[in-house]
């Protein structure tokens, strides 16, 4: 096993030093030239593989912007481009945060080889939370902020699953290991488990930015293997573990499919691998009673897990005990049910329940 | 929900391909310190027993600024404190501290924390109203009996000094005047501004462009932060509507005029919003999300299900604060309401500029053949509508103020 910090965590652009000095004359000059190139993009990348359109993109051209200069604000100045009273005029020089060179080198690289916005930056707004991610760790997404909303619920109603042992596995940025230890109370811990040396340096890098060493620890190694110690002493487990049937990584958008880590994606012909050996392991690992959430591929994997956790497994996993478990799982795949149902009860289980988002799309 | 409507009014020729609707929200928020003395307010005179009213009422006549002649000095000082008084509504002012004193009084005031708050927040803010216009009087009269000493004693070099110190109150006495415009209780909170595009296709929403760019850098003239909350382009141009937080000394001061709410939030309390009575609506690309999907799109729609109020923000990073920022909008678009229809009652009952605030047209554009803005409510007009396209709105905003606050009482 390699050593732990033999991967150096990349700062994101926001947390650098404003150290390069550019005339606001030429910042200008780059901000027409990008937006230039983002008008050429339109929709065509819509079209070919639903991607950004080009209002996303100034938007993100934008964020860019307001992470590279020195004072946030001003970056307002050049979005409204538009206004003839441009306080930039009298202002000189701007300091950045990355040299004119490379905010060039990164948005051709945004626009031409459809690197994601987040890898860009090096950062993630997800919650309350900027989270640093690079290549090699699966950018959250703001489907999952619902599993630290299903635990802030679960918590709020149990005390003792507020003081407890947790565990998120497969934690990636480390984002949902965070947003959980800012609601568990005081004697709450949680460990974070990951297979990717890149994805555990870039965990352990949040974990510190947000002074949360004492309440998590992060573990490498794949899904329960680090947590012999703890068995059968968890409170919770959460996991947004990888889930896309393998033959669909090949199309997927290109920001996923050409950047993000495959290992955080693929989840085998059916995609349920992985959510197979979690929910075959969870009991176990579990404290009866214990809180149980994950992220499936939608509606159809979410049906089929809620019945085989209450049919198949039933000898680790029996009928009654999962009335003391709280099973959540969260729907992501919408083209079924737009306006999907809230909350359906497993019959004869008051205890156990399935949550399903509620998404409308745009 | 107000609207405003600006509309291009031409006489000769049909050029109405510059008409928009233009909502303006103006919300505010904010935090106030308590004082809690409680002080008479006697009248203030010179020991020879000259008051301000007195001054006025004396009506000595008031020269140019460079004239060094004391009496006219003090009498536009005198003037000034007058419209002061009358813009802060003085003798309803004086009346409200009475009455909040003798509640601050009573012995079980703190059984009720929430209500004492309020009390003793109002009384504080008016107490430091009072105080200041007294201070002013005080300074006034003072400068007076020393200027009268320094004659009868022949000091002449005090006699200058003091015709200093009422020259510098009088250049001041303007800025307090424009200060008493803006003194109501939420004055000094940041708040919404929104645009929304009529009917009329492109170019309304052209013009809906120009508007909301009006307001922007009408904020940033006044160095204030603003902060794009909602944005929905046009499909060929402009903008189907729009939302900036403006955050700054007065923002919310000067945005009211833009709706005609005068009133807004004297003694207001926010709208109590239920959680059950909401539908949040996180907007997603079509198909597969999850892990499929990266996207930086994190848009998110509150419904209001009971008004049907809708509030959307897809400006922060993160659905979260996206949600945040569209709570805050929807409650202040619930305020927004519910002071609409405070005023609505109100307007019943008096006949006041408000009348005409809501939901009506405040101000017209013309810019051919000739080139004019007016402001409907209180006639005030330039010939220069790129300027005020341009963000010179102050003239409008405090003409307007002013027609208001001048029109509310009666001289003190």
């Amino acid at each position: 096993m390699p050593s732990l910090t033999a991967i150096k965590p990349k700062i994101p652009i926001f947390l650098r030093q404003p150290t390069y000095s550019v005339t606001s004359s030429d910042l200008q000059k780059w901000h027409g030239w990008a937006k230039n190139l983002v008008s050429s993009v339109g929709s065509s990348f819509v079209e070919s593989d639903n991607g950004p359109d080009s209002t996303l993109l100034c938007r993100e051209l934008n964020w860019l912007l307001e992470d590279s200069l020195e004072n946030r604000s001003s970056s307002s100045c050049f979005s409204f481009s538009a206004c003839k009273y441009d306080t930039v005029d009298e202002i000189e020089n701007v300091m950045l945060r990355i040299s004119l060179d490379d905010l060039y080198q990164l948005w051709k690289q945004r626009i031409e080889d459809r690197r994601p916005f987040q890898y860009i930056v090096g950062c993630e707004h997800w919650r309350d939370l900027v989270l640093s991610v690079q290549e090699g760790v699966l950018i959250p997404r703001p489907e999952t902020e619902l599993i630290v909303d299903l635990v802030s619920d679960a918590v709020s109603n149990n005390e003792e699953l507020g003081q407890g042992l947790w565990a998120d596995l497969g934690t990636g940025s480390g984002a949902v290991a965070i947003g959980i230890s800012k609601i568990l109370r005081i004697y709450g811990r949680v460990i974070a488990t990951d297979l990717s040396p890149d994805a555990v340096s870039v965990a352990m890098f949040n974990v510190q930015r947000y002074g949360l060493q004492h309440v998590i620890e992060v573990r490498r190694g794949s899904w329960f293997e680090p947590l012999k110690d703890v068995e059968g002493q968890l409170v919770g487990i959460v996991s947004n573990p990888p889930y896309i049937p393998s033959d669909n990584i090949s199309g997927l958008q290109a920001e996923v499919g050409r950047h993000e880590p495959r290992l955080a994606l693929d989840g085998g012909a059916s995609g349920m691998d992985y959510l197979l050996h979690l929910c075959n392991g969870a009991a176990a690992m579990l404290k009866p009673g214990g809180f149980f959430a994950f992220e499936t591929n939608g509606e159809k994997q979410c049906k089929f897990l809620v019945d085989y956790m209450q049919n198949q497994i039933a000898g680790s996993f029996s009928t009654k005990e999962v009335a003391r478990q709280v099973l959540s799982a969260v729907q992501l795949n919408i083209v079924i049910s737009m306006k999907s149902c809230t909350r359906t009860s497993i019959p004869g289980e008051e205890m156990s329940r399935i949550e399903l988002s509620s998404s409308v799309s745009n | 929900m107000s609207s405003l409507i600006f509309k291009s009014v031409s006489k000769y020729h049909n050029f109405a391909h510059l008409s928009g609707k233009d909502k303006v929200l103006a919300s505010g928020f904010g935090v106030w310190k308590s004082l809690f003395s409680t002080q008479a307010a006697a009248e203030l005179s010179t020991s020879d027993g000259i008051t301000v009213d007195g001054i006025v009422a004396s009506n000595w006549t008031i020269l140019d600024e460079s004239e060094s002649d004391w009496k006219s000095h003090a009498a536009a000082i005198a003037q000034s404190i007058q419209v002061i008084k009358r813009r802060l509504q003085w003798k309803k002012l004086l009346v409200r501290l009475d009455l909040l004193s003798v509640q601050l009084n009573k012995p079980d005031l703190w059984d009720d924390p929430v209500h004492a708050g309020n009390i003793s927040r109002e009384h504080g803010s008016l107490m430091a109203k009072m105080k200041k216009v007294k201070a002013l009087e005080q300074e006034l009269l003072e400068n007076i009996d020393m200027i009268k000493l320094a004659r009868e004693e022949d000091d002449t070099e005090l006699e200058s000094e003091m015709l200093k110190a009422l020259l510098q109150m009088r250049r001041n006495s303007n800025e307090k005047e424009q200060e008493a415009l803006l003194s109501g209780e939420h004055d000094s909170c940041p708040c919404y501004i929104e645009v929304q595009a009529g009917a009329g296709g492109t170019e309304s929403m052209d013009w809906a462009k120009m508007i909301m760019q009006m307001y922007k850098s009408w904020a940033q003239r006044h160095g204030y932060r603003v902060t794009v909350v909602d944005e929905m382009p046009g499909e060929i141009a402009g903008i189907k509507r729009a939302t900036i937080k403006v955050d700054g000394e007065y923002a919310f001061g000067y945005a009211k005029a833009e709706v005609g709410s005068a009133q807004a939030g004297d003694g207001f309390t926010h709208v109590q919003i239920n959680e059950s009575d909401l539908r949040i609506e996180r907007f997603r690309a079509g198909g597969a999300g999850g892990q499929h999907v990266n996207t930086t799109e994190s848009a998110v729609r509150i419904v209001h299900i009971p008004t049907g109020i809708t509030a959307t923000c897809q400006n922060e990073r993160s659905q979260h604060m996206n949600k945040d920022s569209a709570m805050a909008v929807l409650q202040s678009r619930l305020d927004q309401c519910e002071m609409a229809r405070q005023a609505q009652i109100n307007a019943q009952h008096t006949q006041s500029l408000t009348d005409i605030g809501w939901g009506n047209q405040i101000r017209s554009y013309v810019l051919h053949p000739y080139r004019m803005v007016k402001d409907l409510r209180t006639n005030y007009e330039v010939t220069n509508p790129d300027s005020v396209l341009e963000g010179e709105i102050d003239g409008f905003i405090l003409s307007y103020l002013s027609t208001l606050l001048d029109k509310g009482e009666d001289c003190p």
